[in-house]
This record gives structure tokens, sequence and C-alpha cells, in this order.
């Protein structure tokens, strides 16, 4: 799966320590997000989309394979 | 997503304060034959060389290692299952990893053990078994976890 986080996280203009305390998960794990390391459960994806006002499947795609 | 079956975040400073003497008592009773006189116990009778001793009918011993074992074993789960400061899913999720993780390197050296060690010295590696899953555990967990921190600072930096 991969993810337009960062990107998203740019159009907001918010660091990923903001978007963090937004969805109250620590920093490494927006970080661990953007860099494909981790897969967020559907409640934190459905958070992060909440707080970026976007669709879930905008931010999250699924990718060949998975 | 609140995680449950851990304990709060204090009770790992205390585990730490039990784990920490508990081992260096454990270690002195194993290697210097260390006992605190006050947990000595007898029961008045003398040992029965061809009975043994068994279950709840012990005539003397000394309940150092006994309690200390506990002691020990109770400040390592302590250490091991308490919440980090900074909690959440991945955290969870990289606890879980390190847990399967401990089994494996752990059940292998026993595997090893069994093959290379044998007579009384292996009796000391299955001693040391009881704690060492929550030792690896613990060391693996908190590597795990120093190097996500790492790894942050060092974006940051770029």
């Amino acid at each position: 799966m991969k993810n337009t986080l960062r990107v998203q996280r740019a159009i907001l203009n918010i660091t990923q320590a903001e978007l963090a305390e937004k969805v109250s998960v620590s920093r490494q794990t927006i970080n661990a997000i953007e860099s494909n390391k981790y897969v967020p459960s559907t409640v934190l994806a459905l958070k992060i989309a909440a707080v970026c006002h976007k669709k879930v499947e905008e931010i999250f795609i699924l990718e060949e394979g998975d | 997503m609140e995680t449950k079956m851990l304990l709060p975040n204090r009770y790992k400073t205390i585990g730490w304060c039990l784990a920490l003497p508990s081992f260096i008592i454990i270690m002195l009773y194993l290697y210097f034959d260390f006992a605190f006189p006050f947990l000595d116990y007898s029961s008045g009778k003398t040992d029965n060389l061809f009975r043994g001793e068994t279950l709840f009918n012990l005539n003397n011993t000394n309940f150092t290692d006994e309690i200390f074992g506990i002691l020990l074993i109770t400040g390592l789960l302590m250490v091991a299952f308490s919440r980090e400061k900074m909690e959440d899913e991945r955290t969870m999720q990289l606890r879980l990893e390190s847990l399967l993780w401990a089994v494996l390197i752990n059940s292998i050296l026993v595997m090893l053990a069994i093959i290379l060690i044998y007579g009384s010295v292996f009796l000391q590696v299955m001693v040391y078994n009881m704690c060492t899953t929550l030792i690896i555990f613990i060391a693996r967990f908190n590597y795990v976890m120093y190097r996500e921190k790492k790894r942050l600072n060092k974006e940051r930096e770029l």
C-alpha cells in the first residue's frame, strides 16, 4: 500500500508532529507511515483522512500485490 | 486505540527497582552461596537422605532464592509489559514483533544448549532460561524503540 500523506500534509502545511498530535499517535508513527514502513489501522486511517478533509482512498492507495 | 493488558508507564520504573537488586542477589546466591540468614527455615526434623524433600514437605531450606527469584520475574514482567510514555498502535505492533522475535531466539538458544551442553551445566542453563525470554524481549523492544527515535532525529537533520 502506498500513501500520499506527505503531500496531504504539505497541502495543510502542518508538520509530522502536529499531525501526530491531532490523531493522538507518536511522531514516529506518522513518520513510519509516510516512509511506507507501517500500515495504519482502519481507525487511524479514518482519523488521518478526517484531519485532511479527504476520503481515505485519496490518501491510502492499494498497490498491486496487496 | 486503548491497549489492554498493559500496566501504566510508572510501573516500568518500579519494575527496574525490583528487577536489578533481585538480579544481583540471585547472582550472588548462585555463585557465592550468598543467603539472608533470616530467611532460613527449619522444621526441626533432620533431612531424610532416602526420601528427599517433596512439595510442602521441606525440612531445611533458605528462602532467599525463592523470594528473589519471584521478585526478579515480577520486576521483569513489569518492565516488559508497561505502557510507553507515548503509547500508540505502532508501539503495540513493535512490542508484539519483539515478543515473537524473543521467543524464537530463546528457543533457538535452548535447542543449541540441548545439543552442546551436558550435565549439571545444562541445569544452570535451564535456571537462566526462566527469565531469558523476558530479558531478550526487553532488550529487543528497547533497541527497536531506540532505532525508531534515532531514525526520526536523523531525518530531521536532513
